[in-house]
């Protein structure tokens, strides 16, 4: 080979500008597949969406899927150890569910991908898991998607199941974000109103009951009615909510803000405060409904560019809730989640513009649930005094 | 005879308490050292404010707590009020200083500014994931130059040159100090250097985008250092309120709630079963924190049992109701 620093000008700049895609050298083996075999194929624990990874995985992958027990303590501990320090706390979280669902005999990781550092979270872990001498496919859909949703249907086909039966998998793919949407809906409703229930726990029964409906669903038929049962159920739930009840509501990023676990159950903390509590933080309004441009115009004094992943959405949310008179606004994002700093000094100007307070809390895997408990409770303990004062 | 209510306030570093009377008045305070032992420290606060109040005759009705031991603490006082140190603060302040507009305050291991409206606390922040610039830094510093941390606002006053240190971090404060002491600077301007940097580092960090309007009120352990008030009064521009009573306000606070939710008259055991508060039933009694790990569910929550002698008076940390335990007093 010609020695690159005796090359002409003109060839040396061809070499650096040269674009030829090569696949990452992940040492994969050749995936042999034994046709007489099911795949068994495992999401990471999100939040209250695993019901619709379900449907995604048996309907449209047609393949089965494996599901995890309730996180753990060990889990948290065993993606801590094989994670770098400084790495935002969700991959740390993911990491421990991949290790936990190989464990558990999974065949096929799946990972999102996302519009931050997530986008390459897929091939690291897929790395570091390899280093750790378990051997499977990852799902990533960070691949394929310079093609779209080609790009995607390729990656499933060569990774789960080469027999997928496209036309069919198609309208279950359109009942997977029914799924979703069906879920947020139903979410935001509970956040709403379990607060204020007379009898505890009768909001978290009709939840579980609901999402326990949801993953036995097969089609689109069995979500809507599963969705109209929950509820008619919690329309149904006395409650004791005063005219004016406290609200609050929770911005940030797309893991910190909705994932119990990641934020200490951050929603059932104050809903036993009585605390009315909105999102607009979710798959359906991230994903299925997400319009930037509109969303951004929204919130014109504010922003003028597209920030990155979640910050409009972040920006907007809080907008909203000072437009619509909330007591309180609740940040939440990981330690170290640059796309959530950014939004910082806006929401301080939402807050100083519209008199609202804004908690900003910021989560690692070290945070204590005592601290969380102390911050919360003042919070709660300013605005109900506020609140009494002003009436 | 007199009602009065006790408050006290149970930090990382120290323990603070008042007994205040009917018109919510202080007529008992003490201030000690925690020394890693709440439950000791909180027993002779309990003692030094009794003493004080022995010969005017009071019969305190009820006990609130704050700080953070205010539940291991609260259970063994049988308190009526457990309350965060953040509202404490503010409950406490806005009484003694009715026109205050921005409370600063910086303790042991936490640092809190609380900004106040028309007598209210209107917005908060706190440290949460660094302690920089707190009172266990500058105590720790204290240490290294060889002096009394009492001893540190009197000294940095005397600096006619303050020496320009790190402020963003303790890690970097520390190896900046120790480098400014080895090239031979003298030891007031690092000490007034110190002070500089704990009050432009709390501004940068939990004062960012909060509007410090005056009045401003400084309280916590640190403004007893007349060192760091001048650095606030000098980066602020405006001046800074030091009550002298200002290391107590979260016992006041607490003190003050207690009042508000009246005397304790349905307690079954516990100091307060006779309707008056009882230190001998207080001293009668050995109370042991003891961590259990539930074996219920996979997650194997530490659940904490505070038991006096032999019986459960109090216990938390399980995560479902799966790990509830029963209090057997």
């Amino acid at each position: 080979m010609a020695d690159i620093l005796h090359l002409p000008e003109e060839a040396r700049s061809r070499v650096a500008v040269e674009e030829r895609r090569r696949e990452p050298k992940l040492g994969h083996r050749k995936f042999k597949r034994d046709r007489h075999k099911r795949i068994k194929v495992a999401f990471f624990r999100y939040c209250y969406y695993d019901p619709a990874f379900k449907f995604f995985v048996e309907q449209v992958l047609d393949a089965d899927f494996l599901t995890l027990p309730e996180a753990t303590k060990r889990t948290t501990e065993i993606g801590e150890q094989n994670s770098t320090d400084y790495v935002c706390t969700p991959f740390k979280h993911i990491l421990g569910d991949y290790v936990e669902a190989l464990e558990a005999g999974a065949d096929v990781l799946v990972q999102f991908g996302g519009p931050c550092r997530l986008g390459y979270y897929g091939e690291l872990q897929e790395a570091i898991l390899r280093d750790m001498g378990y051997e499977f496919q990852m799902l990533n859909f960070s691949r394929g998607i310079e093609q779209g949703a080609l790009g995607w249907a390729k990656q499933c086909l060569k990774t789960v199941n080469p027999d997928i039966n496209i036309p069919a998998a198609l309208p279950k793919l359109a009942a997977t974000a029914n799924m979703a949407v069906k879920l947020d809906e139903a979410r935001d409703f509970y956040l709403a109103n379990a607060g204020f229930e007379r009898e505890r726990g009768a909001f978290r029964r009709v939840w579980a009951s609901y999402r326990d409906a949801l993953r036995a669903a097969t089609a689109d038929r069995d979500i809507n009615e599963a969705f109209r049962e929950a509820m008619d159920a919690m329309r149904a739930i006395p409650l004791d909510k005063p005219a004016d009840p406290i609200r609050i509501g929770v911005v940030g990023e797309m893991f910190t803000a909705i994932d119990e676990r990641s934020n200490l159950e951050l929603d059932e903390k104050l809903m036993a405060m009585g605390v009315e509590v909105h999102r607009m933080m979710n798959l359906t309004n991230r994903f299925i409904r997400y319009n930037e441009p509109n969303l951004r115009r929204s919130a014109a004094d504010y922003l003028t560019y597209d920030m990155g992943p979640t910050s409009t959405l972040t920006v907007v949310a809080a907008h909203r809730y000072a437009q619509e008179g909330f007591d309180g606004v609740i940040h939440a994002k990981s330690a170290g989640c640059t796309p959530e700093i950014d939004c910082m000094p806006v929401l301080q100007r939402i807050s100083a513009d519209a008199a609202m307070p804004i908690l900003y809390l910021t989560y690692d895997s070290q945070t204590s649930d005592t601290g969380l408990d102390t911050r919360l409770e003042a919070f709660y303990d300013m605005l109900s005094m506020k609140k009494e004062k002003t009436k | 005879m007199t009602l009065g209510y006790l408050g006290i306030d149970i930090g990382s570093i120290s323990t603070k308490g008042v007994i205040i009377d009917e018109d919510r008045t202080i007529i008992a305070r003490s201030y000690l050292w925690t020394e890693g032992n709440p439950t000791e420290a909180s027993r002779n606060v309990v003692r030094e404010l009794e003493s004080q109040v022995a010969d005017a005759g009071v019969r305190i009705v009820g006990a609130g707590t704050t700080g953070s031991a205010r539940r291991l603490v609260g259970a063994m006082l049988g308190a009526s009020v457990i309350k965060n140190e953040i509202t404490a603060h503010a409950v406490g302040t806005t009484y003694l200083h009715p026109d205050v507009r921005t409370i600063l305050e910086i303790g042991g291991q936490d640092s809190k500014i609380i900004c106040v409206s028309g007598g209210i606390a209107v917005d908060y922040a706190m440290n949460t994931l660094c302690a920089a610039g707190t009172g266990s830094f500058l105590s720790s510093q204290a240490h290294r130059l060889g002096v009394e941390v009492e001893e540190f606002g009197d000294i940095a006053l005397t600096s006619k040159r303050p020496a320009n240190i790190a402020a963003r971090c303790t890690v970097f404060a520390e190896s900046d100090l120790v480098h400014k002491i080895q090239v031979g600077y003298a030891r007031e301007d690092i000490i007034a250097g110190l002070c500089n940097a704990v009050a432009s580092n709390y501004l940068n960090n939990v004062g960012k985008g909060k509007k410090i309007d005056a009045p401003v009120v400084f309280q916590g352990g640190v403004s007893k250092n007349a060192g760091v008030v001048h650095a606030f009064e000098e980066q602020l521009g405006m001046p800074v309120t030091v009550d002298p009573d200002g290391h107590l306000m979260g016992a006041f606070g607490a003190a003050l709630l207690a009042a508000d939710a009246g005397p304790i008259t349905d307690a079954e055991s516990g100091p307060f079963a006779s309707g008056a508060f009882d230190f001998e039933a207080l001293l009668d009694f050995d109370f042991k924190t003891r961590e259990v790990e539930c074996g219920k569910c996979a997650n194997h929550c530490e659940i904490i049992c505070v038991y006096r002698d032999k019986d459960i008076i109090d216990s938390w940390g399980n995560r479902c109701d799966k790990g509830a335990v029963k209090t057997t007093a």
